[in-house]
């Protein structure tokens, strides 16, 4: 029974594929069966929600706007929102402004270390559609091609009350279960890895497995792994054959 | 036997080991990294790793139209962006034989002070911030935003104002500004003795900040360090006094210096220059409801300006140091070619490397903040 669905799933999919010529995008979410389940997962938001961390990290020039932000005038604190210096403990990834492809590998790199769940806010036009710099050699213009985006913040640059509001929007995203964006990442890593690999080169791959976190969260949809991820096995085949190598003499001595 | 071209393998000792310091991190002053080789906790070698907050600005401006790149421009040094359009617009105006109306130019003095006040409280606020006296980074950051609120009175922009072009500045002082300014120099002036009090006779700077950074006056000419970082080995050097643009030349003010050259001396230096700027601020109040004319002279159509051919290559005194534009014009609806000469190229990747051998690893941020660089100037 099961296995017919998938399969009018899949076949529905490569249809649609077909059509749009397009990779689609796709968030399949469990509806939870257990009705305590869904009480304790709502208490579970509600405590996020209250209780972020951003990390510190300023990717571009809006980030001037968050130390007024950040202290006394506007004080972003008392929404239970405070700075973390480290990518391990923290909850939002705030890229402030135009990301720089040199820029663009730490902000993968730092999301990807960030556990979740974590949310991303593109703050400025710059992460919206490349903003002033739409013709710059250096600049990645669309940041949800390379990371799933919860809140977009636009203008050049938001003021601090506009990057409240958006963070108010944040939590309330959050507390209804809306902000599940970083799935995504997990579902469609093959998308989101092609797209890194157009920008940075088929060699492009990161410490962090992915696809077996994908599998520890029990995320893994027919888009996580495709032609993209297949190219991170075969980077990866050397090490492996090396390996091999190894055991092989370990074997003879 | 050895063959005679052997050498042996050099490993590096055991107790040097290589740290990376940001892009990601606290003590970094915006998206900047340093490679830096410690022993111990004392830094051995630091290379600056810039290119994170690279643009192409040089590129795009030649894309663009002479008044388009006026929107472009305060992006390249985000803290302190003023003196980039005042800067860009002089280069127009000096090439295109543009004389600018004495209102207008009286107007720009008035905010290049205000930038440059916000600028310093910006800075020593977070160089406090890397000694943990994150009070003072609260309050300099708080009375910022004074300024800014008046930014925006002015111009409408609280960071970005675009309200300079070539030929003048967009808009009239609105009525009751002057006061208002007047009413907050008053309060920020009153602020300077707290400030005294929490941070710079505070022990814990002192000592923090006292020997660490030192640069000689030699070669702090020799590096080719400019602005309150060059003021703070003694040497009294300002563009504003010795190269005067705009109005400066009818402004009374002081060159403040300090003989130690190190981070201590540039923070005093700042905090001399707020006092200093309050002063222009003042004489600014007192001297433009007299001066009446226009504010900005005619240009033809911004969409279909051919600006003649020329090259210019004005400099302005910014919070940093000395910034130049050099701009070459050949006849086109677009620059030929900009260069931008930024203070912090200079501070941010060769001095701050230089600087860092031999402090310990707590003291680079510090050094950085004092040395007030700018990454996105860096980068450009």
């Amino acid at each position: 029974m099961s296995k017919n669905k998938t399969l009018t799933k899949k076949d529905q999919m490569q249809q649609d594929k077909a059509q749009d010529g397009q990779q689609m995008l796709v968030d399949f979410t469990r509806p939870r069966t257990n009705p305590m389940a869904n009480v304790f997962d709502g208490l579970v938001r509600f405590c996020q929600s209250r209780s972020m961390f951003m990390l510190h990290y300023c990717t571009g020039c809006g980030a001037i706007e968050l130390p007024p932000a950040m202290t006394s005038r506007f004080d972003m604190e008392r929404l239970g929102i405070q700075p973390m210096v480290t990518p391990r403990q923290a909850d939002i990834l705030l890229i402030t402004g135009y990301v720089s492809v040199k820029t663009l590998k730490r902000i993968i790199l730092t999301y990807e270390q960030m556990a979740a769940p974590k949310y991303v806010i593109g703050i400025c036009s710059c992460t919206v559609n490349g903003g002033m710099y739409w013709q710059s050699y250096a600049t990645a213009k669309v940041l949800r091609e390379y990371l799933p985006v919860d809140i977009y913040i636009a203008g050049c640059m938001p003021r601090p009350e506009a990057i409240i509001e958006g963070l108010q929007v944040l939590m309330d995203d959050i507390k209804t279960g809306r902000a599940e964006n970083w799935k995504r990442y997990f579902q469609n890593y093959d998308y989101y890895l092609g797209n890194q690999q157009k920008l940075f080169g088929d060699h492009w791959q990161t410490p962090t497995d992915i696809i077996s976190e994908a599998r520890h969260y029990d995320l893994i949809t027919e888009n996580t792994l495709g032609k993209h991820t297949a190219l991170l096995e075969k980077h990866q085949a050397p090490l492996q054959a090396l390996e091999m190598t190894l055991q092989q003499n370990r074997e003879r001595v | 036997m050895r063959p005679e071209n052997y050498e042996a393998r050099k490993h590096p000792p055991s107790n040097e080991f290589e740290l990376n310091f940001g892009p990601n991190h606290p003590g970094i002053e915006g998206n900047y990294a340093f490679k830096v080789k410690l022993n111990g906790d004392e830094v051995l070698e630091a290379k600056a790793d810039a290119g994170y907050l690279h643009r192409g600005f040089e590129k795009l401006m030649e894309g663009r139209l002479w008044i388009q790149n006026i929107a472009l421009v305060p992006r390249i040094c985000v803290p302190d962006p003023v003196p980039m359009e005042v800067c860009y617009s002089l280069a127009i105006e000096e090439i295109a034989g543009l004389e600018v109306p004495e209102r207008a130019q009286w107007i720009r003095v008035m905010q290049l002070e205000m930038s440059r006040l916000a600028a310093h409280l910006f800075a020593f606020g977070g160089h406090a911030a890397t000694c943990g006296m994150y009070t003072t980074m609260f309050w300099g950051v708080a009375d910022r935003d004074l300024i800014l609120d008046r930014f925006e009175e002015l111009t409408g922009g609280r960071v970005y104002s675009i309200y300079n072009i070539p030929g003048g500045v967009r808009r009239d002082v609105p009525t009751g500004f002057l006061e208002r300014l007047g009413s907050l120099l008053d309060y920020l002036e009153s602020r300077l003795p707290d400030y005294d009090n929490l941070f710079f006779t505070n022990q814990i700077f002192i000592r923090r900040a006292r020997d660490v950074g030192v640069m000689s006056q030699e070669q702090a000419l020799k590096w080719g360090v400019t602005g309150p970082n060059l003021r703070a080995t003694g040497l009294a050097f300002d563009v504003r006094r010795d190269d005067p643009y705009l109005v400066y030349d009818q402004i009374d003010f002081d060159i403040p210096t300090e003989p130690g050259g190190d981070c201590l001396s540039r923070n005093l230096v700042r905090r001399s220059e707020l006092l200093q700027s309050i002063r222009i601020l003042r004489q600014v109040i007192e001297r433009l409801p007299s001066i009446k004319g226009p504010i900005r002279c005619p240009i033809p159509n911004p969409l279909a300006w051919n600006v003649p051919v020329g090259e210019s290559y004005p400099r302005v005194e910014s919070s940093k140091g000395e910034l130049a534009y050099y701009v070459v014009s050949n006849g086109g609806d677009k620059p030929y070619r900009v260069h931008v000469r930024g203070p912090s190229s200079m501070h941010a990747v060769q001095v701050l490397e230089k600087l860092a051998v031999g402090s310990r690893l707590e003291d680079i941020a510090q050094i950085m903040f004092s040395l007030d660089a700018c990454p996105p100037e860096v980068d450009r």
